[in-house]
């Protein structure tokens, strides 16, 4: 149940009954509403939807029935990143500015450099991109998505094979954007710190359907869905031995 | 110029070798260039659109890519003879009738190899693509630029095709000294004349244009693979 201050917040997205079938799998989101310049988080299992969910903000899928609203977003507003990025068959630096070029905007040489250095990649700006370790590939991927500064990013697991130091870069610079300029976010990850850490809101996706949305506290925490319970459990049995 | 006439001339006896060699690459060249136009074009087209009876189209282009050459060779020579459809043309015995036959023979191969890469390649461009904000022109440009060895890899095994074709060339162009004398076609002439020795040389320097060709096919496929992460 959304509280009043949220319904008048304006939204970004929102998908009422929205259906979409592939293969066995069935989503099917009744009301997801997505505030405007807020960092959400979809969590849950895999196979439960988040994905689909996005592609479908995204407009990559289309929904059987159902409507997806984009308010004021162009297709030039959002942007997707994927655990296993698609990058060109070209240099580092080519495939950073690509985003620029397609807008039509000159790169700032100093400020591409200034953004390679930040994240340890200054020296690889000629290196074929394909040719980069898969976190290297991911840390591209996401300074690609974010050197246009779009409204809306979608971020799919971009950051699961990154060193530590670079998911801490990324969550500050996340951070950062949304004190000067804050855009919409939609962050999915198994990491549950990490999405308690960054994101205002959290939407617990399974089996197709969002079966909770709320605060981080509230979902991880307060929760009393036995689904969400079971989840959280398991999840920190798993990073509770992961740690150990 | 005058001194490779006069080496290749030194070489063989006179069956036209230097002439053959300039109409072998001439009509490989256009041939190639026009059927990559087509094919590439209609490759492209078949994976981005759906249609009834788009399957039974893939498989009759994938039929069409092993069609034997002088079956082709023999279409093309009842459409452009004196009294076929396209008789008014006059292009029968010459370089542009070779040509024609030879765009029949090869585009089928070059829109099917296009197509099978593009099957692969396309649907990953263009989720990248709409992510990036392309519009439907630069999702079209970069499908190709990101196809591009793919492509030179297609082309190239089109012209090593046409390069060493023999049987449509001879039905279409007739084997006319100096005009439509191919290399291939000068090998049947030199065998059937005896000159074994010399039908081996123009054997061999025809392999060598055919090796140099897919070297080069090669060198681009492997400075795809071996560059990756993967």
């Amino acid at each position: 149940m959304r509280t009043t201050e949220e319904t008048r917040q304006s939204f970004a997205i929102r998908m009422r009954n929205v259906e979409k079938r592939i293969g066995e799998f069935q989503l099917k989101i009744e009301d997801l509403t997505l505030e405007e310049g807020r960092i959400h988080g979809f969590i849950g299992g895999n196979g439960s939807g988040k994905t689909t969910a996005a592609k479908l903000m995204m407009g990559i899928l289309s929904p059987d029935a159902g409507t997806i609203e984009r308010k004021d977003l162009g297709p030039r507003d959002i942007t997707m990143t994927s655990q296993r990025p698609y990058l060109l068959h070209d240099t580092v630096y080519a495939n950073l500015v690509y985003p620029l070029r397609v807008r039509g905007r000159k790169p700032e040489e100093s400020q591409v450099r200034a953004l390679l250095a930040r994240f340890g990649l200054e020296d690889k700006a000629k290196q074929y991109a394909r040719s980069l370790s898969s976190g290297e590939q991911q840390k591209l991927s996401m300074l690609r998505a974010l050197i246009f500064e779009p409204r809306f990013l979608i971020i799919d697991e971009t950051l699961s094979n990154m060193d530590p130091e670079s998911v801490e870069q990324f969550e500050e610079m996340i951070l950062d954007i949304q004190k000067k300029n804050p855009v919409t976010w939609v962050i999915i990850s198994h990491r549950l710190s990490h999405v308690y850490r960054l994101c205002d809101r959290l939407h617990f996706f399974s089996r197709g359907s969002v079966l909770a949305s709320g605060t981080g506290d509230e979902i991880l925490f307060k929760s009393s869905e036995p689904e969400i319970r079971r989840f959280m459990s398991k999840e920190m049995i798993r990073s509770g031995s992961a740690e150990s | 110029m005058n001194v490779i006439e006069k080496l290749v001339g030194s070489l063989f006896s006179d069956v036209g070798v230097y002439d053959a060699i300039r109409v072998t690459l001439c009509m490989s060249v256009c041939s190639t260039l026009l059927s990559s136009a087509i094919g590439i074009a209609l490759g492209l087209a078949l994976e981005r659109f759906s249609f009834p009876g788009k399957r039974i189209v893939v498989r009759v282009n994938r039929t069409l890519m092993g069609v034997p050459p002088v079956v082709v060779g023999l279409v093309v020579y009842m459409l452009i003879m004196r009294r076929g459809p396209l008789g008014f043309l006059g292009i029968l015995f010459t370089v542009r009738g070779m040509i024609l036959a030879q765009t029949l023979i090869i585009t089928p191969i070059i829109c099917g190899m296009t197509y099978s890469y593009a099957v692969k390649t396309a649907p990953a461009v263009r989720v990248f693509a709409r992510t990036m904000g392309a519009n439907r022109r630069q999702t079209s440009i970069l499908l190709v630029r990101e196809m591009k060895y793919e492509l030179y890899f297609a082309m190239i095994s089109g012209f090593g095709r046409s390069i060493s074709e023999v049987g449509a060339v001879m039905l279409v162009g007739g084997n006319i000294k100096g005009n439509t004398r191919t290399m291939t076609t000068a090998i049947a002439l030199l065998k059937s004349q005896g000159i074994f020795h010399e039908g081996l040389t123009l054997g061999l320097l025809l392999l060598v244009m055919a090796f140099v060709i897919q070297c080069l096919a090669d060198f681009l496929r492997r400075e795809v693979q071996e560059e990756e992460n993967y």
